[in-house]
């Protein structure tokens, strides 16, 4: 530990020295062949694992190489003698039975091609060209003693930091690593601030690295040779469906998001691109593409086509510019706000409106004790928390807010959410309360379908039937049938739909929107005294600030920071607090959130042991086991009138296709074995819901059923399978749970955060299967908890499914995880 | 014998090295399922060695690497001493051979060498 790293060393002058210590005998390096690349790397191992070059071909996910035109082989691509395959990590030497004579041979297909056994060629001695993490010494030389002592001595550390930053800029030294900035950790959220300058210093880069981060991951998304299925739209726009291939924890498209599709061209089509919106992904994992301009769409052409991701800054510009409207802007909220916000001392303060007489508010169901009191308490405070737990009513008690605030004639109420689904369910319970509710949706989003279309800002333009408005109904009907406007007439058109936008919106009660389309243009000289956002824990701070900088008094979080949080993309980002929500910051400060109490979801067996582990117990159950009895479903439960059980699995896991997920072959055998009994016993597809953390196992079990499915393909495509983080907010009469992770040494990643295993336990209504393997699951705390639950209800079970046994399998101590 | 001794001034983080031997596998696993489905069926073509490396390197007819330079190059070698082995490459539909030295210890030569020997004592 003592020795110091030499920060010189190395002959980086020469073309071909090592990018990492600057060795430079031809004999002892490779150039990597990836054409982006075509940086040099030696065969010595340094201080780290793997040689310096199988190190680069890990790190960058490059997989050719080529030799010196000095070294024993000469400039050569390393490739398979037989197929041509360049990938190192396939490539291994075999040589002739009775010569000297030896070749490369890749590993996958032609090590096991039968035509081969029958030749001149000793299949049985084949040997990997990487071994031990190094290539063959026999081949790439290692450099000696003397060469290796005057390199420069690399970190693994190091490494890893100069491959990131060759990422986004392969020219990049490793001095380049030391420049102020590159490397820097981020300055970390802290719980209060002096003032809103040092609270954008803190938050600004944060949302920048996120922002950087972001930008990388997508525009690295492209992919070639996508095939495309055309079809067009109501509104007689091109379609263009596709599989575009996802990773866990990577990107995953959403609707609205841009993508930009090309051909390059052939004898009878000229080159062609187009930029699109996503309108919606199929379930079987389609992209509907919708195109922005109809012409010239080589529609006759079905392969061959590329697609990139069109990244857009739109939502990261909003969070900065929100956080300077907060520093510079006095009136962007009230002063109590302000200070409460930076964490400072404020006198409690009582708002002084008159209270309604009843909390619940018409076209809602009655609210219950807990509900009440939130509501009440809600209205008389500047800046309120409510937790809600799975199941308990949060849309309703924030619908009942809004309706109370909006009688209050404060003007406008804006009422937000991170997701637009979550928008658009408050939406709709607010409206049904007959409170006038305008939805503004973001311009790529209005070809995405809604459920609340009626309430949507371009719709209600589109509809509002006056007869002064026929002039802008006669150019949008021009406009629709020639898809153009003369400019005259689009200038025209374009002034009467924001005046009629903006009148509209004048008009409504409550404005729903996401918490980045608050930072609209539309919005741009709205003042909202009153904001509620829900989901609110999945928000970042910067993200929550958006809704809010418009003159908020009063200000309404829903939320619950005991379930997933804000996806943060960016390591060093999230490293540094970004993934901490202001709900949960403002609760480490000491402000008490309402808790609703009383959960309407799930059947008790199936509440106790979140109540317990979650929320200290304080769930209470609205339902009973009679209304959340599956009468007529004879499914094999353990123990009658408890919908649960752990099923011990055993199975392997293993690394999925693209070789970063996981999957597990036995357990999605039996997630179809399970499936197929709850629909013999009558249960529908859309009752029914998977749940995996793993990309990997998801595709592989979607796959599974629909080519193993003991009943009619079409009743399993009907059935949703879906990670945990997609099924928050959600719920299903029955889950199955397949945790795939199932290996003595390694983790078990992503199941080992409590908020997502407990949103994975809360969304069944009358049953919920677990499949994993207890002695792995065991050694984390919170899982040996819940299989030391599941076994003393005798619902740890084993064996086929029609005779399933008490599991005797022996758990493991629990181990402190470092996470 | 001289041995390559990969200096350890400071141990490998056994964190890092996890990760690292993930990664490798995963990219390993990857490539592997990336062609299984592919090929299978193909014929292997030009698998047969060209006469001409049979007739050995005095023929002159081929390009010879750089390793017939060094007659050492086998001695710092696990195992010791080298075996000289021609390694058979493409270059466009061009085959050519190399000389190369492979240590005496490597599985890949050791079979030729049992066989040659048998051969020898018959
Ligand atoms: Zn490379
Ligand atoms: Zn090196
Ligand atoms: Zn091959």
């Amino acid at each position: 530990d003592n020795f110091e790293f030499g920060k010189t060393g190395g002959d980086f002058a020469t073309e071909h020295a090592c990018r990492y210590c600057g060795v430079s005998n031809p004999a002892c390096v490779v150039r990597c062949n990836v054409a982006s690349c075509r940086k040099w790397f030696c065969n010595s191992r340094g201080n780290t694992s793997g040689s310096h070059i199988v190190n680069h071909l890990v790190r960058a996910k490059h997989k050719e190489v080529c030799l010196h035109k000095d070294s024993p082989l000469g400039e050569t691509i390393l490739e398979c003698y037989n197929c041509g395959c360049r990938n190192v990590f396939l490539l291994g030497f075999i040589s002739a039975k009775t010569e000297s004579v030896v070749v490369l041979l890749c590993r996958e297909p032609c090590l096991s091609v039968n035509a081969l056994k029958d030749m001149n060629w000793d299949l049985s001695q084949w040997c990997p060209l990487i071994d031990d993490r190094c290539f063959l010494q026999w081949l790439v030389k290692i450099p000696s003693e003397q060469e290796q002592l005057r390199a420069r001595q690399i970190s693994a550390q190091q490494i890893n930091k100069v491959e990131e930053l060759w990422k986004t800029n392969p020219d990049a030294s490793l001095e380049d690593l030391e420049k102020p900035g590159v490397d820097d950790e981020p300055q970390p959220v802290v719980l209060k601030y002096e003032d809103a300058y040092q609270y954008q210093n803190v938050f600004a880069p944060l949302v920048k690295l996120e922002a950087d981060y972001d930008k990388m991951m997508k525009e690295s998304q492209s992919k070639d040779n996508v095939t495309i299925r055309w079809d067009i739209g109501l509104n007689k726009k091109r379609i263009a469906y596709f599989v575009f291939p996802k990773e866990d924890n990577e990107l995953r498209l959403v609707p609205g998001d841009e993508l930009r599709l090309r051909y390059s061209g052939d004898a009878a089509h000229p080159a062609w691109q187009s930029v699109g919106h996503v309108i919606k992904l199929t379930a079987q994992e389609e992209v509907a593409l919708e195109l922005r301009a109809s012409q010239g769409v080589p529609v006759d052409v079905n392969h061959g086509f590329s697609v990139d991701f069109v990244w857009k800054s739109t939502s990261f510009d909003r969070m900065q510019g929100a956080m300077k409207t907060f520093a510079v802007d006095e009136t962007s909220v009230s002063g109590y706000i302000y200070h409460h916000l930076l964490g400072h001392e404020v006198e409690v303060q009582v708002v002084r409106n008159s209270l309604p007489r009843r909390f619940g508010a018409p076209g809602l169901p009655e609210l219950n004790a807990s509900q009440v009191f939130a509501v009440k308490s809600v209205l008389q405070k500047p800046v309120s928390l409510i937790q809600g737990p799975p199941g308990t009513g949060k849309t309703v008690t924030s619908a009942a807010i809004v309706y109370h605030m909006a009688k209050q004639g404060q003007g406008q109420v804006l009422v937000c959410a991170p997701s637009n689904v979550a928008v658009d369910q408050l939406a709709e319970k607010i409206s049904a309360t007959g409170l006038k509710v305008v939805r503004l949706c973001a311009k790529s989003r209005e070809a995405v379908s809604s459920p609340v279309e009626h309430l949507t800002l371009h719709y209600q333009v589109r509809h509002l039937d006056t007869s002064e408005k026929s002039e802008l109904h006669k150019l949008q009907q021009l406009k629709d049938e020639q898809g153009e406007l003369s400019s005259g007439d689009e200038k025209k058109y374009k002034a009467l739909k924001r005046a009629t936008e903006r009148e509209i919106s004048q008009s409504a009660d409550v404005i729903c929107c996401t918490c980045v389309g608050a930072g609209d243009p539309r919005l741009a000289n709205f003042r909202f005294r009153q904001v509620l956002i829900d989901e609110s824990t999945q928000a970042t701070e910067p993200e929550c600030l958006i809704p809010l900088v418009l003159g908020v008094k009063q200000v309404v979080l829903v939320g619950d920071h005991c379930q997933l949080g804000p996806v943060i993309m960016c390591k060093k980002a999230a490293r540094a607090g970004l993934a901490q929500s202001l709900f949960e910051r403002l609760v480490l400060l000491g402000v008490k959130p309402f808790r609703l109490q009383v959960q309407y979801r799930m059947h008790p067996s199936l509440s106790e042991f979140p109540s317990n582990s979650f929320y200290e117990g304080t769930l209470q159950n609205g339902v009973t086991i009679n209304e959340r009895q599956s009468s007529g479903i004879d499914f094999p439960w353990p123990v009658p009138n408890r919908p649960m059980f752990f099923y011990v699995q055993m199975g392997q896991e293993e690394i999925s296709a693209s070789g970063t997920s996981y999957l597990n072959r036995t357990e999605a055998a039996n997630v179809e074995k399970i499936v197929s009994t709850f629909l013999k016993c009558g249960v529908t597809p859309n009752q029914i819901g998977v749940i995996t953390p793993y990309e990997g196992q998801r595709a592989y079990i979607v796959n599974y059923m629909s080519r193993n499915g003991a009943l009619r393909q079409q009743l399993y495509k009907e059935i949703e399978v879906a990670s945990v983080d997609s099924f928050q907010g959600r719920e299903k009469d029955y889950i199955i749970l397949s945790c795939v992770r199932s290996n003595e040494h390694q983790g078990i990643g992503f199941l080992n955060d409590p908020r997502r295993l407990n949103v994975a336990l809360t969304r069944a209504r009358y049953g919920i299967v677990i499949l994993g393997n207890p002695k792995v699951l065991s050694k984390q705390p919170l899982w040996n908890s819940l299989l030391t639950h599941y076994k003393e209800h005798e619902c740890l079970v084993e064996g086929p499914l029609n005779n399933l046994k008490q599991s005797m399998v022996q758990f493991q101590k629990p181990k402190k995880i470092y996470s | 014998e001289e041995e390559v001794r990969v200096r350890s001034k400071t141990k490998v983080d056994p964190v890092e090295e996890a990760d690292f031997e993930r990664e490798l596998r995963a990219l390993v696993q990857e490539s592997l399922d990336s062609r299984k489905l592919e090929l299978r069926g193909r014929p292997a073509l030009n698998m047969m060695i060209p006469m001409n490396v049979f007739e050995g390197l005095s023929s002159g007819s081929h390009h010879h690497g750089r390793g017939d330079e060094s007659d050492d190059e086998g001695a710092d070698e696990e195992g010791g001493g080298g075996v000289s082995v021609r390694v058979l490459v493409k270059k466009g539909n061009k085959q050519q051979t190399k000389q190369l030295s492979v240590p005496k210890g490597c599985a890949l030569v050791q079979g030729t060498k049992q066989k040659e020997a048998a051969e020898l004592e018959e």
